[in-house]
């Protein structure tokens, strides 16, 4: 999948998402969980960006924020040369939510297990009033058997599938709507190995049937370059690193990135490398530190570092860093 | 306390005579080990027929999709099965003796001495209600006899040994206080702290990020090598048993199908499913643009397939894989295989 420089269907900018900590009697507001904090970066039509960090770094919560299931706090998200940030819902029904579909990691809890796979897939065209009875079916058992489900399955229970097969419907959910911008929020975490495998080709079959951009959240950095074009890293609210897959993973520049590469334990021929273990844990996002947010548990921090938050900026042409080692 | 009929001669000290009875070296020995359990309606087999040897200080890795049954064969040598009404056969010797024989008073005082195991999910296995202090000291007052002071000072020592700074805070904390990381540490703590001989951890990195995970497994090569502690590793992710496994098991619908030192397996595996496995994982070496799958899921207990149970996957089952059922076979020195493929070589 490689692709040339093409025009940015989403524009993030400076994109902030608090939420409000409340305690006490009255729910007073004691501080905010700083979940996302100013991060920037675009997805070019056509590509699958991947976001990457561990648990608590935001990737989720910008992704559900790009989608507007969250109101942003700050910044603008431009989608189609159209700030969508503060939209209105109402406006955000006619186009965006058509548009911009999303498919979630469990795939146990995000089908309605009370409802038929017809009735789950057929939904979203009866809200967006599209279509005929007889058409939406008719799509409805297109999709499926596109997924790789057989087409009697519209009649039967989430409850009937195993775990890869209902990724497929959560799959064909978000393309019923004919979306061009599908955000996957560790759509395979889910999965057994074996599973997984094959929900991944599926994902890189249907982009090139359909064109479609994927924004492709994971902490699993091997699927992530199996499935990526480009790759964020971020950690605890920020980008620390955004650039092309092959760069990032031949030369990985932030000191965060390093030790998440050597990290993970690897199969392959030669035994472990070097490995770069951190120490400490993830400081609570309610309370970053000040300066560089990795400078607690950076090897390489210097005295810079606790004082100034480096921006992300171009290290070589395409490979963005966040770090005072390089700017 | 609590020593009625029982014979303390051979488990409840630490002395190394202890295990002289054992031929040899081999710690734990569990053989055609078969465990049912009962969902309501009929028995099902969720372990068919398992053999499994661990030896001293050697650790062995279990591994295998969800439903494969790597969890509850460990369950069914700790004899901590979720079901009252399952059903155990065949037998896991341990230094000798058959732990499926003993009494539930027996097994209590073994089980968090001489075999210890850490689960999961930290977060859950602690109890959220007792502080970190109470839980740790339970086991060491209990199993080694020690007076309060003496638990708390043993437990302060074993939370500085698992990377913990501050353990005399972490003493009087409570389960949510602490994160998942911290959780975990406590756990192994908790489970090292009588000085076990055999550690069951099952998938204990799974729920936790890849730097904490890193951090784990260093502390768990540690503390093999310091303790000379036997390891069976129970997990999913063939990427951590490739980092610290000596042999490994892959277990698929309820039985082992390939068994072999680490190396082996990963230089040459033999079995479909254990090569399919290792094909599915998005490769840091090569790169290619579609992913090897097995195709289909893993069968349910009650609905296996009669003759091999991989033969409805296989891209090499042939019309024999549908009718007989192949057996676990020792093709090289220590690597046994289940598959007719081999059959002709062995």
């Amino acid at each position: 999948m490689t692709m040339a420089v093409a025009d940015p269907i989403v524009d993030v900018r400076r994109l902030k998402k608090y939420f409000p900590i409340r305690t006490g009697l009255w729910q007073r507001t004691t501080g905010y969980v700083k979940a996302v904090n100013g991060i920037s970066f675009t997805v070019r039509k056509g590509e699958t960006l991947g976001l990457v960090g561990e648990s608590g770094c935001g990737k989720s919560t910008a992704g559900r924020t790009m989608i507007r299931l969250y109101k942003p706090t700050e910044g603008q998200i431009i989608y189609k040369g159209k700030d969508i940030a503060h939209l209105p819902e109402s406006e955000l029904r006619t186009s965006v939510r058509r548009e911009i579909q999303m498919i979630f990691q469990d795939p146990f809890a995000s089908l309605n297990p009370r409802k038929t796979l017809g009735t789950i897939l057929e939904e979203p065209l009866k809200v967006h009033r599209q279509f005929s009875t007889k058409e939406r079916q008719e799509r409805v058992v297109h999709l499926l058997e596109k997924v790789g489900l057989k087409r009697e399955s519209i009649h039967h229970y989430p409850h009937e599938f195993s775990g890869g097969q209902r990724q497929r419907v959560g799959i064909a959910r978000a393309l019923v709507l004919n979306p061009s911008f599908i955000i996957a929020d560790e759509p395979v975490s889910a999965l057994d190995v074996s599973v997984q495998a094959q929900v991944i080709n599926l994902l890189k079959d249907l982009q090139e049937e359909y064109e479609l951009t994927y924004l492709f959240i994971s902490h699993d950095l091997g699927v992530i370059r199996h499935v990526a074009d480009r790759v964020g890293v971020m950690y605890l609210g920020q980008m620390m690193e955004l650039a092309d897959k092959k760069k990032i993973y031949a030369t990985p520049l932030h000191p965060y990135t390093q030790s998440l590469m050597s990290a993970i334990p690897r199969v392959g021929r030669h035994k472990q490398r070097e490995r770069i273990i951190l120490r400490g844990e993830v400081p609570s996002p309610s309370d970053p530190p000040q300066g560089c947010v990795f400078h607690t548990r950076c090897p390489q921090a210097f005295a810079d570092c606790k004082h100034v938050r480096p921006q992300l900026k171009a290290y070589q042409p395409g490979h963005y860093v966040a770090c005072h080692l390089y700017h | 306390m609590f020593r009625v009929g029982y014979d303390a001669s051979s488990a409840n000290q630490k002395t190394p005579n202890s295990c002289v009875v054992t031929k040899m070296t081999a710690l734990l020995e569990v053989s055609n080990l078969r465990t049912r359990l009962n969902d309501g309606q009929q028995m099902l087999s969720v372990v068919d027929g398992l053999d499994l040897t661990i030896d001293k200080g050697e650790t062995v890795a279990l591994v295998g999709e969800s439903g494969s049954g790597k969890s509850m064969t460990a369950l069914s040598i700790m004899q901590l099965l979720p079901d009252p009404r399952a059903v155990i056969e065949g037998e896991v010797r341990f230094e000798g003796r058959n732990l499926l024989t003993l009494t539930d008073r027996q097994m209590r005082l073994l089980r968090g001495n001489e075999l210890a195991m850490i689960f999961q999910d930290p977060m859950t296995a602690l109890n959220p209600v007792l502080t970190i202090g109470t839980q740790m000291t339970e086991g060491l007052r209990f199993h080694l006899k020690l007076n309060k002071k003496e638990a708390v000072q043993t437990a302060v020592e074993w939370l500085k040994r698992v990377g913990i700074s501050r353990a005399e805070d972490i003493i009087d904390e409570y389960p949510h206080q602490l994160s998942g990381g911290m959780c975990q540490r406590v756990m192994i703590a908790m489970a090292m702290s009588c000085e076990p001989k055999l550690l069951v951890a099952d998938e204990p990195t799974t729920a936790l990020d890849v730097t904490i995970q890193a951090q784990i497994m260093d502390l768990m090569q540690t503390i093999r090598r310091t303790w000379d502690t036997s390891i069976l590793l129970i997990t999913h992710d063939l990427a951590v048993v490739h980092e610290i496994a000596d042999r490994v098991v892959v277990m698929y619908a309820g039985q082992a199908v390939e068994s072999a030192p680490a190396e082996d397996l990963f230089q040459k595996p033999l079995h479909p499913y254990t090569e399919g496995l290792l094909g599915a994982i998005p490769s840091w070496e090569t790169e290619t643009d579609r992913l090897p799958v097995i195709e289909g899921s893993v069968p349910s207990p009650g609905h296996m397939h009669t003759g091999c149970r991989f033969a409805p996957r296989c891209a090499f089952a042939a019309e024999r894989c549908d009718r007989q059922e192949p057996q676990l076979k020792e093709l090289k020195a220590n690597h046994h295989v289940r598959c007719f493929l081999h059959e002709n070589k062995g």
